[in-house]
């Protein structure tokens, strides 16, 4: 066996088998504890400001990464937000077909440094960038303080 | 070579549980130090990380994660890891991005959190071993420390007692330390002694448990301490790490030779060659009582088989000739692997600019010398400070 023989099946060779069994509980932080709690309970999406830079984080941090300040205030951010960019996935990561592909998209607000990444709640083909989108919730009893408790973003339609 | 000093340190609380994420654990260290040194982000120049295996925070690529609460933002960042002895050894990378003229000013930040690893970080410490000689017989590391330590109270015929007294010495002398976790005034001899068994001989109060917390230090080339006219410096005078074999059964394990030769190295930078008259206190790497030990004698001072006479003595309390672990250690103030270089490299600074407070030596000190020791336990890392 030389390193240009190629084998596709490891298990060919003697071997032992093993797993690093972890498991993780994380807290969400300072800032995430707040981000989330307000996320759950109220239906807000908050970021944190920084008065020095004039800069407001979303996700909220506990400090700006630019001038170290430590960060104490949260604001609401805009309802409104718009889709920078956007992928369809047609593939799992483990490499399985999806049944239907998933939209993704990067969404920025208005004044807000950062934004979030999360489902777009459309088909693929109606799927673009620069659409006004709003983050669609699951009910309140169904939120538990988890970027899940936003079911994605769903297009904001006119309403006349 | 740039003259380079330690002019700033901060550390966190160190508790088993905090709420903090790691990142905002890097940024009240990183704060504190840079609040204690004078300076603002924008007067780093670079930004050193130290932290241990990402499998205890749960997060792959640790370093770059706490690259924003360690004031790495925009700037040339390194994460550095040597397991345990990463908390001496961050500095010593520090430490070169100033010998070598490239920065003025450059943070360490050290980070662990370890409370993430569920049931217990002993968990993933299992996947170190070797994947086809050891882990099948499902090692845990506390064996390996326990068959060390027997065979150094065998080879000297050295007492229990007198290797706990180790223990109840740091955790005393962390009474005095605001971040200490396993401060205790009144701990006994008896109280270790009669702790729960671990592996035989080590037993649960011979350890220093998992924590987490976040340290930083600020380090600066002499020309920019002179211009800003910074009072509390304390100069790095020498710097030495070293590895062992990777084959647990081709060490010593009665003589760290690892960390003799770290220390020889710094020792020989720092001009030191009488330590025991030269050096005035120490703070060696104590994850265990032996440890503290063990160390002493690999830093040469203490003769081999000595360091347990010297502790029962007194020689190595905060009021004895030779202080050891002054700051509490990680027996007395908590084991967040790389996060200790607080009581490392931190209480070196704090000690030489009069500024440990409770902790401070009664008598006057110039030149201290700490270690760590860590990767697959051969590793050692030294760093000699003066005043
Ligand atoms: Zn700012």
């Amino acid at each position: 066996m030389t390193f240009l023989d190629r084998t596709t099946d490891a298990r060919k060779f003697r071997h032992w088998p093993g797993n690093v069994e972890a498991d993780y509980i994380y807290t969400s932080g300072v800032a995430g504890e707040r981000f989330f709690v307000a996320l759950r309970d109220e239906g807000r999406m908050l970021a944190s400001r920084c008065t020095a830079c004039h800069l407001d984080y979303l996700p909220p941090r506990m400090f700006c990464e630019d001038c170290f300040a430590e960060l104490t205030e949260y604001l609401d951010v805009p309802k409104t937000g718009r889709v920078a960019a956007i992928t369809a996935a047609h593939i799992d990561r483990t490499g399985a077909q999806l049944s239907h592909p998933q939209v993704w998209a990067f969404v920025t607000f208005e004044g807000i440094r950062g934004g979030l990444v999360h489902r777009l709640l459309t088909p693929p083909d109606q799927a673009r960038a620069g659409t006004a989108v709003r983050a669609k919730l699951k009910p309140r009893d169904a939120r538990t303080g988890t970027i899940a408790d936003i079911e994605g973003f769903e297009p904001v339609r006119s309403r006349f | 070579m740039t003259k380079v000093g330690v002019i700033g340190a901060g550390m966190t609380l160190f508790r088993r549980r905090l709420e903090e994420t790691g990142k905002e654990l890097c940024f009240e260290a990183t704060k504190m130090a840079l609040d204690s040194a004078g300076l603002t982000r924008g007067d780093v120049d670079m930004v050193v990380c130290g932290t241990a295996p990402d499998a205890f925070d749960g997060v792959a690529m640790k370093g770059e994660y706490l690259l924003d609460g360690s004031g790495g933002y925009r700037k040339p960042y390194t994460r550095v890891f040597t397991g345990g002895g990463t908390g001496v050894f961050s500095t010593i990378a520090g430490w070169w991005h100033v010998a070598s003229g490239l920065a003025d000013v450059v943070l360490v930040v050290n980070e662990e959190k370890m409370s993430s690893c569920q049931p217990h970080p002993q968990s993933v410490f299992a996947h170190i071993w070797d994947p086809i000689l050891d882990r099948p017989l499902k090692p845990n590391l506390v064996w390996i420390f326990a068959m060390e330590m027997n065979r150094y109270m065998t080879v000297y015929g050295v007492k229990k007692e007198d290797i706990a007294r180790v223990a109840v010495k740091n955790k005393r002398n962390a009474v005095g330390h605001p971040c200490a976790q396993l401060a205790d005034p009144n701990i006994t001899v008896d109280d270790v002694l009669n702790s729960e068994v671990m592996a035989w001989p080590v037993q649960r109060l011979d350890i220093s448990p998992p924590s987490d917390g976040a340290s930083a230090v600020v380090l600066a080339s002499e020309d920019f301490i002179r211009k800003r006219r910074i009072k509390d410096r304390a100069w790095i005078s020498g710097v030495g790490w070293c590895i062992d074999s990777t084959m647990w059964t081709d060490r010593d394990l009665v003589f760290p030779e690892y960390v003799a030769r770290a220390a020889k190295h710094a020792y020989k930078m720092a001009k030191i060659d009488e330590p025991r008259r030269q050096i005035d206190f120490a703070e060696p790497y104590d994850p265990f009582d032996y440890k503290e030990l063990h160390h002493l004698e690999g830093l040469l001072l203490a003769d081999k088989g000595e360091a347990p006479i010297l502790t029962r003595e007194g020689v190595t309390e905060r009021d004895g000739k030779m202080p050891v672990c002054p700051s509490g250690g990680l027996l007395g103030v908590g084991n967040p692997i790389a996060a200790t270089m607080g009581m490392k490299i931190g209480e070196l600074f704090w000690q030489l600019t009069g500024q440990a407070g409770k902790r401070q030596i009664p008598h006057e000190v110039h030149t201290g010398v700490s270690q760590a020791w860590g990767d697959l336990m051969q590793y050692g890392s030294v760093v000699v400070m003066r005043g």
